[in-house]
């Protein structure tokens, strides 16, 4: 295996170019969040402390006694269960037949998909607005939903087909040949079999609601303000550890999310990637 | 089966978008209150190009336009340089350095946006922890933050993890022996990358820098938290235009302009990856 190190010779030049890579961009990536995270407890942090005077975690209690805050909490809880459920609804059948099934104009519409990420994402929402504007879709419950949804499509569809190719045929021609109904193995080979990668593409499209700040801005505010567009005012008018709190507690969610299917994440990501 | 995510591409991308171009070439759909009260509304029977010729004669809509291109530019330019580094460095050495960092470039893929804006502004504002840092140190401190060199600083921070991914993915598919034969004939370092890796990796740079560019042109996020006041990303000026000012047709103008440009890099890639393909068959 010494091939593999050809690239950048063995020795100190290849070495202290690790390091300084990684000294370089953990800085550039942690820094950022380590500085919000301690805004978080501050009570006092005056320039140029190199961290607060006064430490406290009196902005939490604030944070959790805000009612707006309570608000967007339960508004973020209730859209992005819905555009999960349904985002499955719509996308896990149609996954199943682009893995199952031959239909014409199949490679076009799997492709299709990709419309989703091939326009610019603020001016498709203002598009959206105006449309839904005409349609009594503005600061609705419904249009928020539908906003939502967009960016979980791709994922829903693709991870999902990846995860039944995976699912071998003979199992399921063994089933048959045992008299199984087709229905009956479905119900009792494929999907069961293909339930880790929904679960995955479940998992990310929750996150993407959840996390959906701009279209829902344009689509919801004021009236449905979920968790991520309640930051743009905080950001904006409250004190700092007000926002740093804030942004902990909405970070939470994903992070937590996305470390439970981190082992398969990366493989879903790249087995339903833009290469396929 | 297969149709309803498509239908949904249909009547959520599609439609509004033709409907978008329809109402920015002036023709106003009558059964709407909220147009009809408009300001700076162009009516027409026909299609006229009314709208565009106004917002290309405002001096602040061609600024506007000047640093979206600039900073999504710069941005996409950084990322390919900075990923396709990491990329490299993760595939071709071994050891605790390497997996330290395939763990630090997907640190942003668990940050909602909002939030990374939020935190860099923490860290890079006048008067932060940078800023305190370079006291200690006496140097002189100038910030990113309401500033376009912030809006880079944000976009990079944030299109690092799925460049990354998607670069590696491609370098995965190198034939070690392919290396090694090279190596052999006597190639130097620097040739087999030339000859070898780069050719292979053409697609996927071409992926990357297109998916990447449409991203920052469509982000509000980053420039509305990070940027300058004025001018400002055609994002967060659409957004003003359609919410604040109450004037929706030139806000829809300007997305149609953003989608124009985003098909210019479309294009690019089509051709890009059709010439790419022709060479290696």
């Amino acid at each position: 295996m010494t091939s593999w190190t050809w690239f950048l010779r063995q020795g100190p030049l290849r070495r202290s170019m690790g390091v300084i890579l990684v000294l370089a961009l953990g800085a550039f990536m942690l820094l950022p969040i380590a500085t919000m995270v301690m805004w978080a407890f501050a009570d006092k942090w005056h320039f140029p402390g190199l961290i607060p005077q006064r430490f406290s975690i009196r902005w939490w209690k604030w944070v959790f006694e805000n009612g707006n805050v309570g608000r967007a909490m339960v508004y973020s809880f209730t859209t992005a269960p819905v555009v999960t459920l349904l985002s499955a609804v719509v996308c896990v059948p149609a996954a199943y037949s682009f893995s199952r099934m031959r239909f014409p104009l199949k490679r076009f519409l799997f492709v299709s998909l990709l419309a989703t990420n091939a326009f610019p994402k603020f001016g498709l929402y203002i598009s959206i607005a105006t449309l839904f504007y005409r349609l009594g879709l503005m600061n609705t419950f419904a249009g928020v939903v539908l906003v939502q949804l967009i960016n979980t499509l791709v994922f829903m569809t693709w991870i999902p087909s990846a995860g039944f190719d995976s699912v071998g045929r003979e199992l399921e021609e063994a089933a048959r040949d045992a008299g199984a109904s087709r229905w009956r193995v479905f119900w009792r080979v494929t999907l069961p079999l293909a339930m880790p990668s929904i679960i995955v593409a479940a998992i990310l499209a929750f996150i993407a609601a959840f996390d959906e700040a701009q279209g829902t801005l344009v689509v919801g505010a004021p009236k449905i303000t979920t968790m991520p567009v309640l930051m743009y005012t905080l950001v904006a008018n409250y004190p700092e550890p007000v926002s740093a709190v804030f942004s902990i507690l909405l970070a939470t969610p994903s992070v937590v999310l996305l470390l439970i299917a981190r082992r398969y994440l990366l493989a879903g990501y790249l087995a339903a990637g833009f290469v396929r | 089966m297969a149709l309803p995510p498509f239908v949904l591409v249909v009547l959520l991308i599609v439609l509004p978008a033709v409907d978008a171009t329809v109402f920015s070439l002036g023709r106003v759909p009558i059964n709407n209150a909220a147009f009809n009260t408009g300001m700076h509304l162009v009516r027409s029977t026909g299609l006229t190009l009314e709208v565009y010729r106004q917002l290309f004669a405002s001096r602040f809509f061609r600024q506007d336009l000047a640093l979206t291109l600039v900073v999504t530019g710069v941005s996409v330019v950084l990322i390919v340089i900075l990923a396709y580094v990491l990329a490299l460095y993760v595939r071709f050495s071994e050891g605790f350095l390497p997996r330290v960092l395939r763990q630090l470039y997907l640190v942003p893929m668990f940050i909602p946006v909002v939030i990374a804006s939020y935190a860099l502004t923490t860290f890079y504002v006048d008067h932060g922890l940078l800023h305190a840092l370079f006291t200690h140190l006496g140097l002189h401190y100038g910030s990113p933050i309401y500033h376009q060199n912030g809006i880079v600083l944000g976009q990079v921070w944030q299109g690092i993890p799925f460049a990354v991914l998607l670069l590696s993915s491609g370098l995965d598919g190198l034939a070690q022996e392919q290396i090694e034969a090279a190596r052999d004939a006597g190639a130097n370092a620097l040739t087999v990358f030339r000859r070898i890796v780069l050719p292979l990796n053409v697609v996927p740079l071409l992926i990357v820098g297109t998916f990447t560019f449409i991203g920052i042109m469509g982000s509000f996020t980053i420039p509305y938290l990070i940027g300058p006041n004025a001018p400002q990303m055609l994002a967060v000026e659409m957004q003003a235009h359609f919410t604040s000012y109450n004037q929706p047709q030139p806000a829809v103008a300007m997305a149609v302009v953003t989608f124009l440009i985003a098909a210019v890099a479309g294009a690019f890639y089509v051709w890009g990856t059709a010439r790419s393909s022709r060479r290696s068959a």
